[in-house]
């Protein structure tokens, strides 16, 4: 091992110190006296470097050295070095910091850091315009202590999908949405928006499509009950009949349309949930099964009640999910094919389920079926007398009863559309008669 | 704050069970809010579903108050809580009673709006109403806040705003005995305002009780029935002991 310079420098002044210090001994004797004198030197000198050093560590900046050379000087030397990038690591973190806080104070979405506990750690300005923060003491409160909305509290204890849309706390009808992001360890970024406009426009658009429908209504009625009377008016020229029966058909698809949209704007402005009116599913069943089998052109209608078990529901949306999706297989499918329903039970859920042997949908068009007025195939679509909202009733009907759809489909081959009722919305037979 | 003591206990149980009432507290608190504010819609969009449904919903509130009661027995039972600890465990126990009263006044409210929802409504569609309510759903909302940051001087301000709400009260009764006075076919329905303000009136009390146990958790002192110069007083002398001792 070698040493460096700065060591056997010091080293060989220790050295020289002692060996001065022996030599004058043996030449004037009293050796001991001369080591220990050299000795004491030494130790004073270091301690005074060392009491120096402590000075600059402090924080002083500028300490009379009378070293220049040597161990001590290096060292100092070597502080003031670290000492300065200290320096300027602090002044590039404060610059940096200062941009953070500059820039999250300029978002217009709130932002709050959360640790497990749901504690605040930090939020911005907006934060505070949003949801009323008080930044002198909110700092470690609790986040649902002072958001307190039941569904708020709900979704922080178990945060999924794209956050949850709330009542704001501080203005009067105005409307928030706050999704939760864990990251590190432990921690949560909760990000809250407003989007009162979003729900106004929302809004506008829903009563639009509600009075537009309303207001359609009634001239739709006049029409309808003029072209039937025509079309059964024995006298009426031959040339006129296949246009008015054709007029007739258009009419009354029209008042479906509209039954349809009233009844989708209806469901969406609802209260969230379903209420709770027993359901018995299996008599259900067997009213729509017996009305498409009696219909006789259509594919075979089997039904399957492998339970007994009832929901709680709103009747009346239960038989819209059922007879649209009835509906749909049975339009959908050749003469020749097959419907099959059944309603059983899986684990503690219970499972409606419509499987046809039609035409299929393909894989891409699944997850927009549900939107209102999508329509795989309109001329065909059309041409089997479908309005264009079944499905978007059925995913909002079932939404209001905690129900889930699951579409699976092949071209050709045919699909099945199953829903999922959860276990709360059951009632089993045995209580049956309780809960009626 | 003196809560804060909270957090040097020796059992980490203890802080956490003491901690868990508290927050038991405010949640239940969001579901009185979250009952008073669809009462309050279901009055200002003639929503009938709404309010009894919000009638309906009590029962979640009732069945709060009943688990939490039980927790606070429990604690005191087996920790005995001294000081901070006990004046938490109390003020908890009184805040949840009045919280529970909020509950069946929403209770009240939404049957009175679904009943208002069928009868003819005044061109005003019960402005007087609604503005009461908004006060109310302040108070509520500010009472809840200062439990929540043990905030005395929040709890201050609402015990203030309380009369307002008590003169608009009075307001709406007197409005309501001259147009039953006009036209007596009226009598139903303004009898049915009058209550539902009256239902208002109480919550705004019932708030201002939970703010005065929250100076009670704060500071230790029982400011009920002093009226408000002495609270006053009491909350600025509190605030300047605990300056001087920090």
């Amino acid at each position: 091992m070698t040493l460096p310079n700065r060591w056997a420098s010091q080293l060989i002044a220790l050295a020289a110190w002692l060996g001065a210090a022996i030599l004058l001994g043996v030449w004037f004797g009293g050796i001991g006296w001369w080591l220990s004198g050299a000795l004491a030197f030494y130790v004073a000198h270091t301690l005074r470097n060392l009491a120096l050093l402590d000075r600059v560590l402090d924080g002083h900046k500028r300490v009379p050295l009378f070293v220049t050379r040597g161990l001590w000087a290096e060292i100092f030397a070597r502080v003031d070095k670290i000492r300065a990038k200290a320096r300027n690591r602090k002044k590039k973190y404060h610059r940096l910091l200062r941009e953070v806080r500059e820039s999250t104070g300029a978002l217009s979405d709130g932002g709050i850091i959360l640790n497990s506990e749901h504690e605040i750690l930090w939020f911005n300005p907006a934060a505070t315009r949003l949801l009323g923060l008080d930044p002198t003491i909110d700092i470690g409160n609790r986040l649902d202590n002072l958001l307190r909305h039941p569904d708020f509290a709900a979704y922080l204890a178990a945060p999924t999908g794209e956050g949850i849309t709330i009542p704001s706390p501080k203005e009067e009808a105005g409307w928030l949405t706050v999704q939760i992001i864990p990251y590190g360890q432990d921690q949560r970024l909760a990000i809250a928006r407003d989007i009162t406009r979003e729900i106004q426009l929302e809004r506008t658009r829903r009563d639009f499509v509600a009075n537009a429908s309303h207001e359609l209504r009634s001239p739709l009625t006049v029409i309808s009950g003029y072209l039937d009377t025509l079309g059964d008016d024995e006298e009426m020229p031959e040339g006129w009949r296949a246009p008015v029966g054709e007029m007739r058909r258009q009419a009354d698809r029209m008042t479906q349309i509209l039954r349809d949209l009233i009844e989708l704007t209806r469901l969406e402005s609802a209260e969230r949930k379903a209420p709770h009116e027993f359901v018995d599913v299996g008599g259900m069943l067997k009213l729509i099964a017996k009305e498409f089998q009696a219909a006789g052109t259509g594919p075979a209608v089997e039904l399957t009640l492998a339970t007994d078990v009832a929901l709680v529901g709103s009747e009346s949306e239960l038989h819209s999910i059922f007879y649209n999706l009835v509906n749909n297989a049975v339009r959908f499918t050749p003469p020749a094919g097959t419907v099959r329903i059944e309603w059983r039970t899986e684990g503690d859920a219970a499972v409606f389920e419509v499987v046809d042997t039609g035409i299929g949908i393909a894989p891409e068009q699944i997850p927009r079926i549900t939107e209102r007025f999508y329509r795989v195939d309109p001329g065909r679509s059309r041409a089997t007398g479908g309005t264009g909202l079944g499905l978007a009733i059925v995913k909002h009907a079932l939404q209001r009863h905690e129900g889930t759809l699951n579409i699976q489909s092949r071209e050709g081959k045919g699909s099945a559309f199953s829903c999922r009722f959860p276990a709360e919305r059951l009632v089993h037979r045995a209580g049956a008669a309780r809960a009626v | 704050m003196e809560v804060e003591d909270l957090g040097h206990h020796i059992s980490k149980r203890f802080n956490e069970d003491l901690e868990h009432v508290r927050n038991s507290v405010l949640a239940m608190g969001g579901l009185v809010e979250e009952q008073l504010d669809r009462a309050i819609k279901a009055l200002s969009e003639a929503n009938s579903e709404l309010g009894l449904q919000v009638a309906e919903d009590d029962i979640k509130v009732n069945r709060m108050e009943v688990s939490i009661d039980e927790e606070c027995s429990r604690i005191l039972a087996t920790r005995a809580p001294t000081a901070s600890d006990l004046r938490l465990v109390i003020a908890t126990l009184k805040t949840i009673t009045d919280l529970e009263r909020i509950g069946d006044e929403a209770e009240k409210i939404g049957v009175l709006a679904a009943r208002l929802a069928s009868v003819e409504r005044p061109s005003t569609n019960y402005r007087e109403l609604r503005n009461l309510a908004r006060h109310v759903k302040n108070m509520v909302h500010g009472a809840l806040n200062a439990f929540a940051r043990l905030d005395t001087k929040g709890a201050l301000e609402v015990v203030k705003a309380d009369d307002a709400v008590d003169e608009e009260y009075e307001s709406i009764y007197r409005q309501g005995i001259t147009f039953m006075m006009e036209d007596p076919r009226t009598i139903t329905r303004i009898m049915d305002m009058t209550w539902l303000a009256r239902a208002l009136e109480r919550i705004g009390d019932h708030a201002k009780n939970i703010c005065e146990y929250v100076i009670f958790m704060v500071h230790g002192k029982d400011v009920r029935y002093t009226g408000i110069k002495n609270i006053e007083a009491e909350v600025a002398q509190a605030t300047r002991r605990q300056e001087t001792r920090s």
